[in-house]
């Protein structure tokens, strides 16, 4: 290791190529020949195609084609990462509003948009179902979820809680959200024979080639899925949804490539959502405020077509020290769309959780850091075995000393500034990363030129969160040359084996392979060197070898060296290496401390003032780090005050598809965000050192703003969004 | 685009902009095509469907382009010029992505038709960088760290640039009120707001 990149605040590499528009995302890529799709989609929620009139689309200038599903060829219906249960146009029967029903090919996008309005539809339709309220049968517990039961339970939660000294039980909600990245998903196809190349905004190019794989039963070497860059996925681009599938059938249909990007209002329906979602939390405890019992019935609305949940209760579960856990994660089909993976999925249920750690807090008496200290716990609650690089009580610690929390008003309602009340509250912050799959296992190469460059490659994805320039670092670092002499390839499924950027796994399951890549290849070219006449380390034992800035040297004699160029040049053709490791599970943690002011006679909550401190092992870089703190805040002011997708209940339809009546933080919205970190190797890594990160910054925030609201205002919200209406 | 197969064939926001595109562009011009010179357009009627050749100054480069007088000037930039770096988040007015300079002030190009851009200087991301020099704007966003995946940051530069410009860059606050039309989902605002407020400091040196 020579500059030590790895943990310094190393600037994007990137970032020239995103501010002068050079960067090309999947629907930049330019594609001669290309047609413009756009789908029609079903505006009743529930019952059937009867009749469809092409004729006026196919009048209009420019339009080429019109398939529905007496033109599609019967396709196989993919599981996971396809999380739909059915594929659109493979038959008549609408599952849900804003359901792919058709797909009209034109010259220009205008024209196909055009053609899509002229598509004429005729339906049966039945009253749909959108809201658990309006449910007409019980919820049920599904079947687990990709090996995941959805019960869980620990000793004896039922008889702990009869015999608990204090007791508290709360029921809290969650609207349904969208993710709403700024890039609108695109898929662009173009076959040539039986192999496709596709421009994907997918989040997992091996995840969309393996959907497409079984959707058309190709062997997946013909399938080439392309992701250079990402604008924003949030957990929409992980799963693959219809519209990449019916664009790739459109294309071999047509003979054409096919482009097709969805529309804001489509990203509604068919790209995925958080659930909508509710909790009923009974809380067993000392008077000293340990918890003894957690019994815990979540609700999450499903779709009839697929029984996925994924507004999990790992808080629940594995956060604190608890012996007598029951947790059932229920369900309601509804006739919605399917919902997925949003960034950090824990967070609805966690925001009940923290919640109400905070009530009980003010119900025994004990300040709420100091509960959760005494439900601290450094053993997994699962395995039970010990978490050996947890710093959470570091967290607690460093974050309550810099926000000033000692000085807080010992009871609500007591700070008023002008017309606001002002208010603290804090939570803690957690979140499990994924771990890669063992097969194939993720696996880099490395490939040194003749030029004393440095490529490597790898088929994962830069969805935003700096991949390009963490691999840069880890490369530079392994091979001893500066960081510009490190190209990064990637978002290409034809690269070494990678997974999907989500679950916070992208650094967790990329870094070994890199490293392990990198220092194979420094091996190998120092072994060139040593065994080479012309090299003045000619002889010198490969152990006594360091590089740095580009170069070798003998450790003990500087004078002695080599370069990367000229070994390489000598050797006369590139050196190539590969390296592989698996990686685990697991978790990383923090605390949020923040103020907010509420409006005396408005009931506006502001936001003004955030502290935060995590533990995620080691910095791998402090910029892109803070940069994902500071999305996760902004992600849980979103939570907490505005995010909410509202379904008419009796036609099912989304009221507000767009970001005007959709609203997420702007500008104005957010405070300035104070950012710590507790550095340090965690010795069950396998990623020097550091865990996943990336979703853990939302988690605990929603319920911070609400015990920092109660705070303020002596109201206790526990339906989300803490809007107006609720707070005067 | 909302509902595109609404049975009924009731008026879509977008058939009603489009109908009136062509209406404005068949019969009494607007002030900046007629300002122009003499087109297919300003010659005579456009049928719906037909496309009219336009002169557009892009860059500081009259680009000629054929288009339908619906099509709007994002799409004209990144469907007809293969100018992508000006990005489409919502086509409707609402996350600023498509933000470009048009005669120094910022528009969001999914709402103005390209017809109506005629004679006009328009500025796209690709446009701002002398040569290899960055503009200080672009600096500053790459020194603050102001943007994660970049579906935003073209328009959020563009957007940057004219607020210093328009002088509301001033302090911190007013950096965030008047770059609050530029949404950023990874929500790198913080940083957005130090990269625009030093910018400002060095385009005022
Ligand atoms: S694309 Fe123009 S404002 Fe969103
Ligand atoms: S950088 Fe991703 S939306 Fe702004």
């Amino acid at each position: 290791m020579n500059d030590g990149l790895v943990g310094r605040p190393v600037m994007r590499v990137d970032g020239r190529a995103k501010v002068t528009g050079a960067a090309r995302y999947p629907a930049d890529d330019p594609v001669p020949g290309a047609l413009h799709g756009f789908l029609v989609t079903s505006t009743v929620a529930r019952g059937e195609v009867v009749g469809i009139d092409k004729s006026a689309a196919l009048a209009h200038p420019g339009v080429v084609a019109v398939y529905t599903h007496a033109d599609l060829p019967r396709l196989t219906v993919p599981t996971f990462p396809y999380i739909k249960g059915f594929i659109p146009l493979q038959g008549t029967a609408v599952h849900h509003a804003g359901q792919p029903v058709a797909i009209v090919l034109a010259t220009t996008v205008e024209q196909a948009g055009e053609g899509a309005n002229l598509v004429r539809i005729d339906y049966r339709a039945e009253p749909p179902t959108a809201s658990i309220d309006d449910a007409p049968q019980p919820p049920h517990l599904p079947k687990p979820f990709r090996n995941r039961p959805n019960e869980i339970a620990r000793g004896d939660a039922a008889a702990a809680l009869a015999a608990a000294e204090v007791r508290l039980e709360a029921r809290y909600s969650s609207p349904p959200r969208h993710h709403n990245p700024i890039e609108p998903h695109a898929t662009t196809a173009q076959w040539d024979g039986d192999s496709v190349t596709v421009h994907e905004t997918a989040q997992g190019v091996n995840l969309t080639r393996s959907v497409l794989s079984t959707a058309f039963g190709l062997p997946p070497d013909r399938i080439r899925v392309l992701a250079p860059f990402l604008g924003g996925g949030f957990g929409s681009k992980g799963p693959v949804w219809p519209h990449t599938i019916l664009t790739v059938a459109a294309a071999r249909l047509a003979r054409r490539p096919v482009r097709l990007v969805l529309t804001r209002a489509q990203m509604f329906t068919l790209t995925g959502h958080r659930a909508e979602f509710r909790q009923h939390l009974r809380i067993g405890a000392t008077r000293q405020g340990k918890l003894t019992a957690l019994v815990e019935t979540t609700t999450a609305q499903l779709s009839r077509t697929e029984e996925s949940i994924f507004n999990e209760s790992d808080s629940t579960s594995t956060l604190y020290d608890c012996p007598n856990v029951h947790i059932r994660q229920e369900g309601v089909p509804l006739d919605l769309a399917s919902s997925s993976y949003m960034r950090s999925p824990e967070t609805t249920a966690h925001f009940g959780l923290e919640t109400a750690l905070d009530e009980l807090a003010w119900q025994v008496g004990v300040d709420p850091v100091e509960l959760r200290r005494r439900n601290h716990t450094a053993v997994n609650q699962e395995t039970g075995s010990p978490i050996r690089g947890k710093r959470l009580l570091d967290c607690y610690r460093i974050a309550a000393e810099a926000f000033g929390w000692s000085r807080r008003a010992p009871r609500p309602g007591a700070t008023k500034d002008g017309d606001e009340y002002v208010g603290w509250g804090m939570a803690t912050e957690a979140h499990t990363f994924a771990a890669a799959p063992a097969t194939p296992p993720v696996t880099a190469s490395v490939t040194i030129g003749a030029d004393g460059r440095a490529v490597v490659r790898i088929a994962t994805q830069d969805i935003g969160t700096g991949t390009y320039t963490v691999i840069g670092q880890i490369a530079a670092d392994a091979l001893g040359v500066p960081l510009d002499a490190v190209t990064a390839v990637i978002g290409d499924s034809a690269l070494p084996y990678a997974g999907v950027s989500a679950g916070s796994a992208t650094i967790a399951s990329i870094t070994g392979p890199v490293d392990r890549a990198a220092r194979a290849a420094r091996d190998a070219v120092v072994a060139l060197a040593v065994a080479d006449p012309r090299s003045p380390l000619v002889g010198v034992p490969a152990a006594e070898v360091v590089t740095a800035h580009g170069h070798l040297f003998h450790a003990r004699d500087r004078e002695r060296r080599d370069s990367y160029r000229a070994v390489v040049g000598r050797h006369g053709r590139p050196v190539e290496t590969t390296g592989t490791l698996l990686n685990a599970p697991g978790h990383s943690w923090g605390a949020v401390f923040l103020e907010v002011r509420v409006h005396a006679r408005l009931g506006s909550v502001r936001v003004t003032r955030v502290v935060t401190a995590h533990d995620l092992g080691r910095v791998m870089n402090r910029r892109t780090a803070r940069g994902q703190v500071l999305g996760g805040v902004t992600w849980g002011i979103g939570h907490a005050l505005m995010e909410h997708t509202a379904y008419d209940r009796s036609t099912a339809r989304v009221v507000n598809p767009n970001l005007s009546t959709y609203l997420v933080p702007v500008c104005a919205d957010t405070p300035a965000v104070e950012s710590h970190f507790v550095d340090h190797q965690d010795p069950d890594s396998t990623a020097l050192g550091a865990r996943g990160f990336g979703e853990t910054p939302i988690t605990g925030v929603p319920a911070a703003i609400g015990n920092a609201v109660y705070h303020a205002t002596g109201r206790r919200v526990r339906d989300l969004p803490i809007t107006r209406d609720k707070l005067l | 685009m909302p509902e595109p197969s609404r049975p009924a064939r009731a008026h879509t926001r977008r058939t009603v902009l489009k109908s009136t595109a062509v209406t404005a562009a068949g019969t009494a011009f607007l002030p900046a095509v007629a300002r122009a010179e003499p087109t297919a357009l300003s010659r005579g009627t456009i049928a719906p469907g037909e496309s009219a050749e336009i002169t557009l100054s892009v860059n500081g480069r009259d680009r000629v382009v054929a288009v339908e007088p619906r099509v709007t000037l994002l799409d004209a930039l990144r469907e007809r010029l293969g100018l992508t770096g000006t990005k489409k988040g919502c086509d409707r007015g609402e996350c600023g992505a498509c933000t470009v300079l048009v005669d120094g002030e910022r528009v969001k190009s999914c709402l103005t038709l390209a017809v109506m851009r005629q004679g006009s200087d328009i500025t796209t991301v690709e446009g701002l960088a002398d040569g290899d020099r960055l503009h200080p704007v672009q600096e500053a966003f790459i020194r603050h760290d102001a943007f994660q995946c970049g579906a935003c940051t073209s328009g959020q530069v563009m957007s940057a640039v004219a607020c210093i410009r328009e002088g509301h860059a001033g302090t911190e606050a007013e950096i965030r009120e008047w770059m609050s039309g530029n949404l950023c989902r990874c929500a790198c605002y913080q940083n957005i707001v130090a990269a625009v407020a030093d910018a400002a400091r060095e385009v005022r040196r």
